[in-house]
């Protein structure tokens, strides 16, 4: 039972890791605090069901639709609002954010109402056993291969491209990378795109395992948020390390106290880890 | 000087217009009964909300389209003013408040869920203006000597009852029980009440869990349910966390002979969501579609199926016709009192004895109304009451995810 549980958290881990990726690369970078993360994972999440339900287009494939719409509306937010502000105190993007956060989720109310949709895929919940005490839901393992995938990529694009050195260029000296001749603000918005693209491809991936609704956002944008923390800014690592401790201590620890306790637990950690390591397990000493 | 009487004069004027205009706005006709109703339009409680509003919309609609309301010789018509509480118990006591205070309601409609209830029903209580709620039943909102509160759903420690009373029938009787609720007033009531029930019935409650409000994650406790051989599991909670359970039992293959859910199966939105993954699920209600009452507005429970299903465009669910039975007996109380007095219309409403499409109402003492609830279960994805008197056998104990077609 143990090792079923293990599996459940880690299953769970490898989805928050996507959900955060993109937050901690924004963050990471232009230093913004991005609230309306979990809206942006609600309109990916809204995308896939939309082009199912009307198109019929499998949830799998319109990963990388809903991925490009993110990205291209990230990059438009970003070009477009953020930039005039993107010099203010760090408080100030922080309630532009918010504000955006308000309009996406009202607007996705008035436009989808409050219902709870679900994606209904003829392979929803199908499943197979590891001997007779272990199950493992197909699609949550095939999201969680997707996200390793999706985290490989972006390690990819940050290390090994010419964007990617721009964008860790600004994020780590941004007089120095002007000097050099990065345009630093086309790479912010491609830096937010692409966090929004991530934020996208994790409400694909949720919109195939459960149920969505204009409001879903809130609790997503905290999860993303205590896992950037756990793991730590400034690596790609970072949110898959927090995401699976997270995803593996809530499903430990909802086993042993109750599923009450289940944000108890989250936040516990997160508290830990802010006084034992300020700057996450695998964050720098500086 | 001078000036100081021209203003004093003019504002006196202003007055004295406002006042007249004020008097012949009262002498319209036809006169308005004002019912003031915070409830969520937006925000988690949002769904089960718009419930309640399309309800109240169509008695309203049908009162004052038949006559209205008769107090003495003087016809009225009803007239509902919303707000949206957002979901949020604070801000809709606030609203209740202000619907007392600024808008002059005569009468209060109530909010949907336990929690936002107790708080706005302690404004009502304050200001001695009578609610009659549809949409709260914990035991919380009506032990607190509250004169001016009245509820039409059931008592929340009595939900489970006939379903307990149906698993003593089945061969063999189950003998473990998992409870699992949502941590809010309601859903506590519940499985507190089911499990005292169930232990002297003779169950053997081998599990009894709670979890956030919300949760969206229920593998840790399906690995229990599994690990455990749990005959029946029993959910106390919200649709959502109702689609994500049974969603979520079939991923991790866990079959237990029967699940019941407190909400969702009744709800239309409910099945087309898990399609055929609905099948077989149990659950309770104060009322079905199946049921049929001579109706007090409606000449019985089936004419109004037909009708709100030709205005809404989907079927009514308890929550609806709860909410039917909360303005006929405004109606009904008023007429009687005679008056728009709240004191004897309070009065007028402890004395309930109406036939409404709900069934009959009348209250307890402390406001519940006197009631039980009954036995459904999918089948070919339609909802059926299985349980007492129901229009089909309940399927027990129900196929394993993997043996179903």
């Amino acid at each position: 039972m143990i090792l079923q549980i293990f599996i459940n958290g880690i299953l769970k881990g490898g989805l928050y890791a996507l959900m955060a990726i993109g937050m901690s690369l924004i963050w990471g970078v232009m230093d913004i605090i991005n609230i309306a993360h979990g809206s942006f994972i609600m309109l990916g999440a809204f995308t896939t069901y939309w082009l199912f339900t009307l198109f019929g287009i499998d949830p799998f494939l319109s990963l990388l639709a809903s991925m490009t719409v993110l990205f291209i509306l990230g990059y438009a937010v970003q070009r477009y609002l953020i930039n005039f502000v993107i010099r203010a105190s760090a408080f100030i993007t922080l309630i532009l954010a918010f504000g955006i956060e308000i309009f996406i989720n009202n607007l996705a109310l008035v436009m989808w109402t409050a219902d709870v949709r679900k994606v209904k895929v003829p392979y929803g919940a199908a499943n197979f056993s590891i001997g007779n005490y272990i199950t493992i839901p197909t699609i949550r393992l095939i999201a969680f291969i997707l996200v390793i995938i999706i985290s490989i990529a972006f390690f990819y694009i940050l290390n090994k491209t010419n964007l990617g050195r721009s964008i860790r260029a600004t994020s780590q000296d941004l007089d120095a990378a002007r000097l050099v001749g990065v345009d630093v603000a086309r790479t912010y918005s491609v830096t937010f795109g692409l966090g929004v693209g991530a934020a996208g491809a994790a409400g694909t991936l949720w919109a195939i395992l459960f149920p969505i609704s204009p409001m879903m956002g809130g609790v997503l944008t905290l999860k993303s948020f205590v896992v950037v923390i756990i793991g730590g800014l400034g690596s790609m690592l970072g949110p898959l390390i927090g995401g699976l401790t997270l995803g593996v201590t809530e499903a430990l620890g909802s086993n042993w106290f109750g599923s009450t306790y289940e944000n108890l637990i989250s936040f516990t950690i997160l508290v830990l880890v802010l006084i034992i390591r300020p700057k996450g397990i695998l964050g720098g000493t500086d | 000087m001078r000036g100081v009487i021209k203003t004093v004069l003019v504002g006196l004027a202003v007055l004295g217009l406002v006042f007249t205009y004020g008097s012949f706005a009262k002498a319209e006709n036809p006169k308005v009964i004002k019912l003031g109703c915070a409830i969520s339009f937006t925000g988690g409680k949002s769904r089960s909300g718009k419930l309640y509003r399309d309800a109240y919309d169509m008695a309203v609609e049908r009162i004052n389209k038949s006559g209205g309301v008769k107090v003495g010789k003087d016809t009225y018509i009803f007239k509902i003013i919303y707000y949206d509480d957002k979901s949020d118990p604070t801000e809709s006591s606030r609203l209740v408040e202000k619907l007392i205070t600024q808008d002059k309601v005569n009468f209060l409609l109530g909010p949907y869920s336990s929690g936002i209830t107790i708080p706005d029903s302690l404004v009502a209580m304050r200001y001695k203006i009578p609610m009659i709620e549809g949409g709260g039943a914990s035991g919380k909102i009506f032990s607190r000597g509250n004169k001016y509160i009245f509820g039409t759903l059931p008592p929340a420690g009595q939900y489970f009852k006939s379903t307990l009373e149906m698993l003593k029938t089945f061969k063999p009787v189950p003998k473990t029980i998992a409870i699992l609720y949502a941590d809010d007033k309601f859903d506590v009531s519940v499985a507190k009440g089911t499990q005292k029930l169930a232990k002297d019935m003779g169950f053997k409650v081998v599990l009894f869990e709670k979890y956030a409000e919300g949760a969206t994650d229920f593998n840790s406790v399906l690995t229990k349910i599994k690990s455990k051989k749990v005959e029946v599991v029993l959910v106390a909670g919200h649709t959502e966390e109702s689609l994500n359970f049974t969603q979520q039992a079939k991923e991790l293959n866990v079959c237990p002979k029967m699940i019941s859910m407190t909400v969702g199966p009744s709800e239309a939105d409910f099945r087309k969501s898990l399609g055929k993954d609905a099948e077989y699920i149990y659950g309770v209600a104060s009322w079905s579609t199946q049921m049929n009452f001579k109706g007090y507005l409606f000449k019985d429970t089936q004419e109004f199926v037909k009708l709100f299903k030709a205005k809404y465009n989907y079927d009514p669910d308890y929550h609806n016709a709860s909410g039917i039975a909360d303005v006929a007996i405004f109606k009904d109380a008023i007429e009687r009192a005679g008056t728009l007095d709240p004191e004897k219309v309070r009065d007028a409403i402890a004395a309930t004895s109406l036939d409404t499409i709900y069934g009959h109402v009348e209250f307890n003492p402390n406001g519940q109304i006197k009631g039980t609830s009954v036995v459904l279960q999918i089948l070919g994805g339609q909802v059926y009451q299985v349980y007492p008197n129901g229009v089909k056998k309940p399927v027990y104990p129900v196929p394993c995810w993997k043996d179903r077609k």
